[in-house]
Order: structure tokens, then C-alpha cells, then sequence
């Protein structure tokens, strides 16, 4: 698998937010690379980068964003794409689940008519074949009796239908590559699962980036997974390798705080993505940091099979 | 809340008996309202029902006819200046960035000018007739209209399901169209009501200031005759209060209605006037 080539390719990808109080480092040389048919698991807390990576591959962040690098996807350059080329690329070709169910639909439209919008924009079906295909693709997500839901507006849907309804827009046109926002926020232990189990049942030769702060939810659906921390990614690998034998002590951390592994926090918090710390992003709250990692930044080097990490002890 | 539904109903039915007489102005009133229709300055009798003006003319079948021209203007005026309001606020709030200043700096160089002054000189420069004046209120009440629905639309170019339709592969004409003029419809009914409301008093006000449309009736410039040519002194109550009287009533049912449309689409109000 690793001889083919990858569907979707980003490099050296930098992304800054200018404000008033600096410009804000969202992403910082991001090098990552999507296999055609694999869920890619992108690992992270909040304000990691991880939607922002999302984002700037369907180029959907402000316009005064700095964005620099390369997103190849089929080996097209996106960032250099014009708008109406890229607008023939989202939802067709790359679409995404984005992460805040609630406000995700709009609150005025049919759940139905907005999920027929995305056959129209793309498949050319209109009225009536609009809508039988906007019931379809209901069905397909599991949204029990498709055809009365299609006439509700999104107030009548709970979160996990809400989800659902979204999961159907993003695959209306069946693109080839998925990027799915933390499609598991926010719901209970069995709409989780169930919505876990749509993903690897909606999915089977696709490509998935699946973002989430979930490991157990990464775990379940990725062939690889990456963990970004402070806009950067720190460690990338298939699945059983990173999440069994971590390398990185972030990825450590992040596995020794999950409950049935003793709940142990990581020490200090994230830090600001205006004034970095020096050398290597995660030292300040590293316990095995020595003065090296303050001063030099470390790079992504192999520290196994498909497997890189960026720490200072593998260097 | 039955109230605010009752007052709703009433103030619908009033405004749509002003337009049915509107509607049917030829066949209510019993004479043309420029003929000289018996003796001047009568009092109300069997055939003239409230009497005639100075010229003559049967003043019942002036105030029907009356009513057309009111209606007109408001409403042609309230459609261009909420359909103005709608497409800038719109256009200026998703785009935002160079465009929204553009559009926010000339309303502001718009808005130092007191309008009813402006419309008055306008008025007088292009001698308009009852559409031109639609056109020119509509114009500059719509420059004020920018303003409101621009502040709704800031927050819907910035919500998740603009986004989401963006991520569909939607353009920008598409997404303001479809997804956030709905969004502001209920908003730009309850300013076309009250648009309305403004733009025939405002259009009262030109007729009796003598920059009516001296082809058509209007109440404004019924108002005018019988103020300059003695109706007060003369103590001729007919010729002067029933137009007196016509536009109070529309005036007030349009604004109870506005009030009751916008209870109705807005449910945090009627929470807050329980």
C-alpha cells in the first residue's frame, strides 16, 4: 500500500491567522499524506490545528489567512486552484463533516432540500430526482422513515440524526476522499458507537481524515494515525504502533490520561500559538525534556516501519 | 396569546379594506373626482355624502380615489426600498472586507443628509409623478435599510451551515440567495410593513407640502386645498377631516400589524411582553 500513490498530499503546509494581538500559528509545516481507501485518524486536543489542517484543504478559511505550502491532491495543487475550479472539488470530489452538528444546518431549510442541494449543485438532478435521491441518502445513514424526515427542518433532528443528515450531505456526491470533523462530539456512548459503525460501513474504499480528540473512536476506524500538537505534527504511524507503543511523550501522555489507563493529565497546558516556546513545542511540559529540546527544534525522523515521530531522543 | 392575535386579525382586516377600496375605487365612488359634481363647498348630503370642495368636486369619491395613490406609494415605496435594503445588506455583510467598507462609508455620507429635505429637493428637480416619488422615497429609505439587514447577514456569512454549503461546492450568488435571504425574510417583511407605514405618511406630508402629483388624488393634497382656501376658517369640518381621519386609521393599523407580524415571527418578543 505504501508504494501507491497517495490521494492527497500536503507539504510544508504553514498557516497563520493575522489578529490584532500577533499572527497566530495554527499550523506549522505540516507534511502528511492520504492513501487512497485508508481513514487517516488526526489526533489532537482543541486548538491543535487539526480543523484548521481540514479547512485548508478544502481552502474554506478566511480570506486573510497566510496559508503556505502545497495541498496535492490527484497531484493538482489546490492552493493554487481558481475559486470556481475548487468549487468543482468540494463536495464532489472532497467533502467534509463538519464538527458543530447544531449550527451545521440551516435552521430555515428542509432537512431534505439542503441534503437535495448538494445533488443539484454536482449530480445536475433536479425537483423530484433531487429529492428521491435527498430521501436515499437518508436511509442510507440509517434516519428512520427517510421520506417524513426530509420535510422536517433541522429543529425536529436530535444530535445524532443531526449528524447523520450531515454525514449524508457530505456523501451526496460520493467523493472520493471524506474529511470528517469530530463527527463523534458531543454524543452518548451508543450514538457514538453507532455513528462509528455508519462511518466503516459508508466508507469501504474511500479515504477518510478523521479528525477527533476521541483515541478510542481513532482506534476503531484508522489505518493510521496522526497526533498534532501546537500546529505541528509530533508523531504519524499505523494505528497498533502509535497507539500501543508510542514514541513521542505527547502521544504518551495523551494515552497515560485516558481513564482505563490510570488518568494521568499531561502537566501544564497547551501553549500559545502566538509566542511559541523555543525548540521543541512540547518541552515545557515534556518530564524528559533536557536542555536541547529548549533550544533546537526537532524534526520528523523514522523511528519505525511507517512510523515517524518528532522528539529530540530519536534524533 | 390571544391578544396580540386579535390585534393581528384587526389590523390585516383594516389594511385590507383600504386596499379593496382601492382596488375598487371606480365602481365605490359615485363621482369623478375631478368633476365639478354640484354646487361648491356643500355640507354633506344624500348624494354628496361628505360634501363638496371649493371646486365643486365630491369630496367622498376624492377620498376613495385617494386611497390609491396613498397605497401606491407606500407600498412601491416600501418594495423598492426593502428589496434596495436587502440586496446591499446582504452583499455588503457576506462580503464583508473592501466592499462593506465601500457601501458603509457612502451610507454614512448618505445619512448626514436629512432625508425628508433631500426628497423634497429631489422631488422638485425631477417634477416627478406618483412613481417617480415611489422610486426616489423607496431609494433613500433603502440606504437606511442597508444598515439593519447588514447587521443580521455579519453573523449568517459566518455560520457553520455557510460553511457547510460552501463545502458542497456552492459559489457566493447561490449561498446568499438560498441560504441567507431566507434567513432574513421574516426581518425584511416586518421593515417592508413599517416601510410602508412611513412612506405614505412621508408621501402625505409631499402632497400637502404641494409636491403631489397633480394628475392623481391624494389625501395629502386634499389636506392642502382645504387648508389654503379656508376649509379651517370656514369651518368646513367634511372637506378637511375625513382625509384627516383615513390616513390616522391606515397609519395606525399598518403599525399595529407591524407589531403583531413581528411578535408573531419572533418568539423571544412574545415571551417578553407576557
Amino acid at each position: 500500500m505504501t508504494t501507491e500513490e497517495p490521494l492527497l498530499e500536503v507539504r510544508g503546509l504553514t498557516v497563520g491567522f493575522p489578529t490584532v494581538d500577533g499572527l497566530v500559528k495554527a499550523a506549522n509545516t505540516v507534511d502528511l499524506e492520504i492513501r487512497p481507501g485508508e481513514t487517516l485518524a488526526l489526533l489532537g486536543e482543541t486548538g491543535s490545528g487539526k480543523t484548521v489542517l481540514g479547512m485548508a484543504i478544502l481552502r474554506l478559511l478566511q480570506p486573510n489567512t497566510r496559508i503556505e505550502g502545497e495541498i496535492l491532491y490527484r497531484g493538482r495543487n489546490l492552493l493554487s486552484l481558481s475559486e470556481g475550479e475548487m468549487q468543482k472539488i468540494r463536495g464532489r470530489e472532497i467533502a467534509v463533516v463538519l464538527q458543530n452538528t447544531g449550527t451545521s444546518l440551516n435552521p430555515v431549510l428542509r432537512v431534505g432540500d439542503q441534503i437535495a442541494e448538494a445533488v443539484t449543485l454536482h449530480r445536475g438532478l433536479r425537483g423530484g430526482d433531487a429529492e428521491a435521491a435527498a430521501v436515499t441518502l437518508l436511509d442510507r445513514v440509517r434516519i428512520f422513515d427517510p421520506a417524513r424526515m426530509a420535510r422536517e427542518y433541522p429543529h425536529r433532528f436530535s444530535g445524532g440524526m443531526r449528524e447523520r443528515a450531515l454525514i449524508a450531505l457530505a456523501l451526496a456526491c460520493e467523493p472520493s476522499f471524506l474529511i470528517a470533523d469530530e463527527p463523534t462530539r458531543g454524543l452518548d456512548a451508543v450514538t457514538k458507537r453507532e455513528i462509528l459503525d455508519l462511518f466503516s460501513e459508508i466508507n469501504p474504499g474511500r479515504s477518510v481524515l478523521f479528525i477527533t480528540h476521541d483515541i478510542e473512536a481513532a482506534a476503531t476506524l484508522a489505518v493510521r494515525v496522526a497526533v498534532m500538537y501546537a500546529g505541528e505534527i509530533v508523531e504519524i504511524g499505523p494505528v497498533d504502533a502509535v497507539l500501543s507503543s508510542p514514541v513521542h511523550p505527547y502521544t504518551r501522555g495523551l494515552l497515560a490520561s485516558l481513564p482505563e489507563r490510570g488518568m494521568r493529565p499531561i502537566p501544564g497546558s497547551s501553549p500559545s500559538l502566538i509566542t511559541l516556546p523555543p525548540g521543541c513545542r512540547f518541552s515545557p511540559r515534556c518530564t524528559r525534556a533536557v536542555g536541547r529540546c529548549k533550544k533546537e527544534h526537532p524534526e520528523l525522523v523514522e523511528v519505525g516501519p511507517d512510523h515517524d515521530a518528532r522528539c529530540m531522543y530519536y534524533d | 396569546m390571544p391578544g396580540r392575535s386579535v390585534s393581528f386579525y384587526i389590523s390585516l382586516g383594516v389594511v385590507f379594506v383600504y386596499c379593496a377600496v382601492a382596488l375598487f375605487a371606480p365602481a365605490i365612488a359615485p363621482f369623478d373626482p375631478f368633476a365639478i359634481s354640484g354646487s361648491p363647498l356643500a355640507p354633506p348630503d344624500a348624494a354628496h355624502i361628505l360634501g363638496t370642495n371649493d371646486l365643486a368636486q365630491d369630496i367622498f369619491s376624492r377620498l376613495v380615489w385617494g386611497t390609491r395613490a396613498t397605497l401606491i406609494l407606500g407600498f412601491l415605496g416600501a418594495a423598492i426600498s426593502v428589496a434596495l435594503g436587502t440586496f446591499g445588506g446582504i452583499v455588503s455583510g457576506y462580503y464583508g472586507g473592501r466592499v462593506d467598507e465601500a457601501i458603509m462609508r457612502f451610507l454614512d455620507v448618505m445619512m448626514t443628509i436629512p432625508s425628508f429635505p433631500l426628497l423634497l429637493i429631489l422631488t422638485i428637480f425631477f417634477r416627478p409623478g406618483i412613481y417617480m416619488t415611489a422610486v426616489l422615497m423607496g431609494f433613500l429609505g433603502g440606504l437606511q435599510g442597508v444598515r439593519i439587514i447588514r447587521s443580521q447577514v455579519l453573523s449568517l456569512a459566518v455560520a457553520d451551515f455557510v460553511v457547510g454549503t460552501k463545502a458542497l461546492g456552492a459559489g457566493d450568488g447561490y449561498i446568499m440567495a438560498r441560504h441567507i435571504l431566507p434567513n432574513v425574510l421574516p426581518l425584511v417583511g416586518v421593515k417592508f410593513i413599517f416601510s410602508a407605514q412611513h412612506f405614505m405618511v412621508v408621501g402625505i406630508g409631499l402632497g400637502f407640502l404641494g409636491m403631489g402629483d397633480p394628475a392623481v388624488v391624494d389625501w395629502g393634497q386634499m389636506i392642502q386645498r382645504a387648508t389654503q382656501n379656508g376649509g379651517i376658517i370656514l369651518g368646513l369640518w367634511w372637506w378637511l377631516i375625513p382625509p384627516g381621519l383615513a390616513v390616522t386609521f391606515l397609519s395606525l393599523a399598518l403599525a399595529w400589524f407591524g407589531y403583531a407580524f413581528e411578535d408573531r415571527i419572533n418568539p423571544r418578543l412574545q415571551v417578553m411582553r407576557v
